[in-house]
């Protein structure tokens, strides 16, 4: 588990969104291609920066209404 | 891409000029409206409205759509509602013109039907009155007769007595005329007995006897136009004059006064008459009204297709007014822009049109129609579906796009949803609005044919919307661990809680990986969780911000590339892509980069990237806490060369644009208008409206330091904007998580039968109060930061917004506008 992960899912991504960029349906191809790949872009920011920003964290969670088991 | 599709850019439009011989003039029109895809202009911008060709036409029709208007009137105040056709079906039956013959017949059967309804109309007002009338007296004779057979006829017997006593005055009049004129009977509106007392009582300083008797049925006011309370009325008093007075101020009241006679046996004579009266007026306004009723059924069924009819074609003379009318060619002269896509297929339905009709007429009478070249800026003409309607028309509100311009209602189809759904973020509320939007998806065909109210109109136009944003909500709900504000542990937490420690220790996690997908559970609940949320949350939402403003910036480089324009790239596009992103960029890089380094491995201080920003402005060179190595030089560098872009970005398309107005001073002045031979207006004397002015170096000046200003700032307040998408998910998530520990979660403490009723009913109370206030309002505000988000910060990057929408003349949208 390492940034690593963020450039697999990256290509991963993108192979996606080529994928259906070459499928896309014929009708309203246009608004499939520009939605999806957007959708998926934004999708996959989304998860890269909340992945991230835990891979070092600089605090750790901390509660004291914990019980011992 | 294909350029069908025009979602991209608007559709290349083309002029076209229309030659249609007058006899068919009308038809083919027609055909056109149903077509739907030419925008007429209007070729006689300089002749009144009054004074044009189809006026005395439009007139008739005019006059025949008021008379329908007031068909509906009648209809309403007699109940009855015309059952409506609705727009599609109307169109689909109704393909062809209608004969002149046909015309002339709808005109005379409305003037025809309107005389006869007002005829029936006014029998039964007349009738009513007179019902009334009857009706009125009916009351007053049969209170009076109650009245008088009582005891308080003994105050009549009295006043008959004072009357007799002064009869002894030689100018006394016979009894029997004064006994019946010593009194007033009548009736008058509840409300107003009072006054009518009150006045009496005055005028005649409380010389009279006043009696009244309530009505117990309402009856009919002339006045109010409705049925009112009313009351029956009997003063007694004496002397003529006096009763004269009396009178005035009853009739001033609005009272109705009856003649009643005094001798009860007359009374009863009275009464049979004007019962048997009332019968008979009873009976023919029955009848009457039975009529007039019928007749309005019968019309009621058809009148929503009359209308329509008549609406479309008056919409027919209204077109052809602004054409150009040749008497000599006899013909007429159309001009307008059409899809050049669809060029052929009006060729066809204008051929169809001819052929069809040139049978009817001895010669054939082709229908001529040529593209012309022209300077003139054609409209901006989108191709929508239903999907990317509501998108269109989110974004033609804030402007419309110059012609062939990137269209930012494409992009905004998934980035407006999705920014949405940053501030939204949570799987079940995003669930809720995706159930609701579903419904209205799946049900679309049966919804469209209802008939809606406003906020459900709105809805429904955008359902596809709704249904985009609950979905990116459900998923940036799961990115952020929130169901309806409880987080799922789906994957192993990236953290564990030491095992050894007391209860009450104040414990710290230690990390033993990274949660795969999404916000660590481990946060839920914890001490600390605000301050690593506002730290992701942040962050996230300024690289997102900066993502979006910088692909959006994107669409101002292929613009300058579509338009040809090197100077736009040059003067505009790079300098302003170097300053946006030397700087924010710059500072987005530099977030990833402080996430991927492990500070605490190294066991360096984690540099505050705020402090950087500003010492990167306020002591260049310096550095307090290392990032990266060489970052001293890096900084300078960014620095410089935003600075540098800021004269550029001044500078640079002013100068152009004086070196072309010298060269264009020094080549010789050619006559560059290319008279087009098609263009068989040329030589009519038809007014341009379009202005094409010259422009100075002065404005391009003033233009282009506005630019910069406006850039630069810009870049520093839009990237701050964006952190409304921290600052609405933080409130989103914080106020749902009150809602649940106010509700349920506090409900759960309780046992027995009565702690699951509270249950019970604190889950009904959690669940409205989710829908309405998290899901409904915060929805709705979260829908508007997103809409200012790409009308503001998005679309100022590369939007120009200078275009005219295309209307087409159609008669879809004609008969779906609202009625005035």
């Amino acid at each position: 588990m390492s940034g690593y992960t963020v450039l697999g899912v990256m290509i991963v991504t993108i192979i996606i969104g080529s994928t259906f960029w070459k499928f896309a349906p014929k009708q309203d191809q246009t608004v499939w291609r520009s939605t999806v790949s957007l959708s998926l872009a934004m999708m996959f920011l989304m998860w890269a920066f909340t992945y991230l920003c835990q891979l070092h964290p600089l605090v750790a969670p901390r509660r004291s209404d914990m019980r011992p088991e | 891409m294909s350029e069908s599709e025009a979602i991209f850019r608007s559709a290349e439009m083309s002029m076209i000029q229309l030659y249609i011989p007058n006899e068919i003039a009308r038809e083919s029109i027609y055909s056109l409206g149903s077509l739907g895809l030419v925008e007429f202009r209007d070729l006689n911008k300089n002749v009144n409205q009054f004074q044009r060709t189809f006026v005395d036409e439009i007139r008739q029709l005019d006059n025949v759509e008021r008379q329908y208007r007031f068909l509906i009137k009648l209809m309403e105040e007699n109940g009855i509602t015309p059952p409506e056709t609705l727009a599609e079906d109307y169109e689909a039956s109704h393909k062809n013109a209608l004969t002149t013959s046909q015309l002339d017949e709808i005109i005379a059967n409305a003037q025809i039907l309107e005389e006869r309804v007002t005829q029936l109309a006014d029998a039964s007002e007349t009738l009513l009155k007179k019902q009334i009338y009857l009706k009125q007296y009916q009351q007053v004779l049969s209170t009076s007769d109650r009245y008088f057979s009582s005891d308080v006829s003994k105050d009549l017997n009295e006043l008959n007595e004072n009357e007799n006593n002064n009869s002894s005055d030689p100018i006394e009049t016979p009894s029997s005329s004064s006994s019946s004129s010593n009194f007033i009977t009548g009736v008058i509106p509840r409300d107003k007995i009072a006054i009518l007392e009150k006045i009496l009582w005055r005028v005649l300083r409380g010389n009279l006897l006043f009696k009244t008797f309530e009505i117990e049925k309402q009856m009919y006011d002339k006045k109010a136009k409705e049925y009112v309370n009313k009351n029956t009325f009997v003063i007694f008093s004496h002397g003529e004059m006096i009763l004269e007075r009396i009178r005035k101020i009853c009739e001033s009241l609005d009272a109705d006064i009856y003649f009643v006679e005094s001798d009860s046996k007359l009374r009863r004579n009275q009464q049979v008459q004007i019962n048997d009266k009332l019968t008979d007026v009873t009976n023919v306004l029955e009848t009457t009204n039975l009529t007039l009723q019928t007749e309005l059924r019968v019309i009621s069924s058809e009148i929503d297709d009359w209308i329509k009819c008549v609406k479309l074609e008056k919409s027919v003379f209204v077109t052809m007014n602004k054409c150009h009318y040749d008497l000599n060619r006899k013909c007429l002269i159309g001009e307008g822009w059409v899809p050049t896509d669809e060029l052929l297929n009006i060729q066809t339905t204008l051929e169809d049109c001819s052929n069809q009709l040139s049978s009817n007429v001895s010669s054939n009478v082709p229908i001529i129609m040529n593209v012309v070249n022209t300077t003139k800026t054609p409209p901006t003409y989108h191709k929508t579906n239903k999907f990317t309607d509501a998108f269109q028309s989110m974004c033609d509100s804030y402007g419309i796009a110059t012609y062939r311009e990137v269209n930012a209602a494409l992009p905004t189809a998934a980035t407006f949803p999705f920014l949405f759904a940053i501030m939204f973020g949570d799987l079940g509320h995003g669930f809720i609005m995706f159930l609701a939007a579903l419904c209205l998806v799946l049900n679309e065909k049966s919804i469209g044919r209802m008939k809606r109210d406003e906020i459900f109109d709105m809805a429904y136009s955008g359902r596809y919307i709704l249904l985009l944003m609950g979905l990116f909500s459900m998923y940036t709900g799961f990115l952020y661990n929130d169901v309806f504000s409880i987080s799922m542990s789906l994957f192993k937490s990236g953290w564990e809680w030491p095992s050894d420690f007391k209860e009450g220790d104040n414990i710290e996690a230690y990390k033993v990986g990274t949660y795969i997908i999404g916000l660590d559970p481990a946060w839920h609940g914890a001490e600390n969780t605000l301050l690593f949320a506002n730290s992701y949350k942040m962050k996230l939402s300024i690289l997102m911000g900066f993502i979006h403003m910088s692909y959006s910036y994107m669409f101002s480089l292929v613009n300058a590339i579509h338009f040809k324009s090197m100077i736009n790239i040059v003067g505009n596009f790079i300098p302003g892509f170097i300053f946006m992103h030397g700087i924010f960029g710059y500072l987005a890089v530099c977030i990833v980069y402080k996430w991927c380094v492990d500070w605490v491995a190294i066991d360096k201080p984690a540099p505050s990237l705020l402090n950087m920003l500003i010492n990167m402005f306020l002591a260049p060179g310096s550095v307090d806490e290392q990032l990266y190595p060489g970052q001293a030089t890096v900084q300078v560098f960014l620095l410089i060369a935003a600075l540098i872009c800021v004269p550029c970005l001044l500078l640079i398309k002013p100068l152009w644009f004086r070196h072309q107005l010298k060269q264009k001073s020094i080549a010789l002045p050619t006559d560059d208008v290319e008279n087009d031979d098609n263009n068989l207006l040329s030589n009519l004397d038809i007014v341009d409206d379009e202005e094409h002015e010259e422009e100075t170096f002065g404005d391009i000046m003033i233009h282009q330091v506005i630019h910069t200003i406006e850039f630069c700032l810009n870049c520093v307040s839009h990237t701050a904007s964006y952190l409304r998408l921290w600052a609405l998910s933080l409130a989103h998530a914080q106020l749902s998580q009150v809602l649940w520990s106010m509700t349920i979660g506090s409900s759960f403490y309780f046992k027995g039968f009565g702690g699951s009723l509270f249950v019970f009913i604190m889950f009904g109370m959690w669940f409205v109060l989710t829908v309405c206030i998290l899901v409904v309002m915060e929805g709705t505000s979260a829908m508007l930061h997103a809409l200012r988000l790409h009308w503001v910060e998005s679309m100022s990057k590369f939007f120009e917004g200078e275009g005219v929408p295309y209307t087409p003349y159609s008669f879809t949208s004609l008969l779906n506008e609202p009625a005035e």
